[in-house]
């Protein structure tokens, strides 16, 4: 497993491709679930209560950063398929969707915008956050052992 | 002898006709002070005050009672505002409804309205902030857990259950959730911090220390 991760980050490419990803989904994640403000001056703060939603932000964002180079790099390098991408993809957007609305701006305008359509769908999402972000770390977990898998096999690491 | 009649019966049928207004629970006299601006707000339809009225900064807060960063603030921010700016005299709150998220939210809002019918809105509004449910339209702020809120008050139920029944403050509420649109509050909590020469807009439960800086500028 650390052969394959030392494989893939060998290439500064694929090092910079991870930071250009953790770096903006963590800090837009937090602004957007208000662990940072940027007005009047950057603050950051977490409130009592919302450690856990914190930590699953972190993980989040690490495991994407993790898993989207890894696939990368199987398809530029091996050519492989891109079906396998898919599965860190879809757990970043459905982990970055969860809790984004909730009462801030980007809910107030679904809501505005789309009516009880909207009130519903920012509900569902502000009141299953956890669970959701929960799901979309186990959906990136189960794609890093699937493409770390696919990597030894197709690479022919000695684990 | 018919018009004298007819005089003392008009003057009758106004008198017992006044007497019906002023009597009935559906006009009860409510605080509402029209002209109440706060910089360029007007809170004329918002809170009571909480605290001095002539404090020099008034924190004007436009909440939902569903919504989990403003309980976040209720819990984590506000104490420290109370303690140092509000029960010190250097600062007041009012609280304006942005009631969006859910269906319950405008019921509750209305609700914190027909307690301050019985001069409880604040006690009103921290059980609201104390029991909040952990998510959107289960339950636990519907008709029936908000006329137990008002009961574990000790609020007059005939008075609370015939003001919230008969959407006494429904006008009100949709009145501060436009009002709070028109002054760009896009999410909730949003504040305005107004200040003898001036006021300044936050989004967002943020800590104490951003509002301490602020108004200790303003002081």
């Amino acid at each position: 497993m650390v052969q394959t991760i030392k494989l893939v980050f060998s290439n500064s490419k694929y090092v910079i491709l991870a930071i250009g990803i953790f770096v903006p989904m963590l800090i837009g994640l937090l602004i957007l679930s208000e662990y940072i403000f940027l007005e009047p001056y950057i603050v950051s703060h977490i409130p009592s209560g919302s450690e856990l939603g914190f930590v699953l932000i972190v993980i989040l964002s690490a495991l994407s950063a993790l898993v989207i180079p890894m696939n990368i790099f199987r398809i530029n390098i091996l050519k492989s398929s891109k079906q396998k991408m898919g599965g860190g993809i879809f757990g970043s957007i459905i982990g970055a969707a969860a809790g984004a609305c909730s009462c801030g701006p980007v809910g107030f305008a679904v809501i505005s915008t789309f009516g009880s359509v909207g009130t519903t769908a920012t509900a569902f999402l502000t009141n299953y956050e956890i669970p959701i972000r929960s799901l979309a770390i186990a959906i990136l977990v189960i794609t890093y052992f699937t493409t770390v898998k696919s990597l030894k096999i197709e690479c022919n690491i000695n684990s | 002898m018919n018009k004298n009649g007819v005089i003392i019966g008009v003057i009758a049928v106004a008198i017992i006709a006044g007497i019906a207004v002023f009597s009935s629970p559906s006009s009860e006299t409510v605080n509402l002070d029209m002209g109440r601006t706060h910089g360029t707000i007007s809170t004329a339809m918002g809170s009571p005050i909480l605290g001095n009225p002539s404090a020099p900064i008034t924190i004007v807060e436009f909440g939902d009672y569903q919504c989990h960063q403003c309980y976040n603030w209720f819990h984590n921010t506000k104490p420290a505002i109370t303690k140092e700016y509000i029960e010190t005299g250097k600062a007041n709150l009012v609280f304006v409804d942005l009631a969006f998220l859910g269906l319950d939210s405008p019921i509750a809002a209305q609700a914190s309205y027909c307690a301050e019918d019985q001069e409880m809105y604040w006690e009103y509004h921290d059980i609201l902030y104390n029991y909040q449910g952990s998510k959107i339209d289960d339950g636990w702020a519907n008709t029936e857990r908000l006329k137990a809120f008002a009961e574990n008050l000790g609020l007059d139920m005939d008075l609370f259950e015939s003001c919230l029944d008969s959407g006494k403050y429904s006008k009100r509420v949709q009145f501060n959730t436009q009002q709070a649109k028109e002054y760009g509050v896009r999410g909730t909590p949003g504040f305005f911090i107004v200040g003898p020469d001036g006021q300044q807009q936050l989004s967002g439960a943020q800590p104490f220390s951003v509002f301490k800086q602020i108004m200790d500028s303003m002081i």
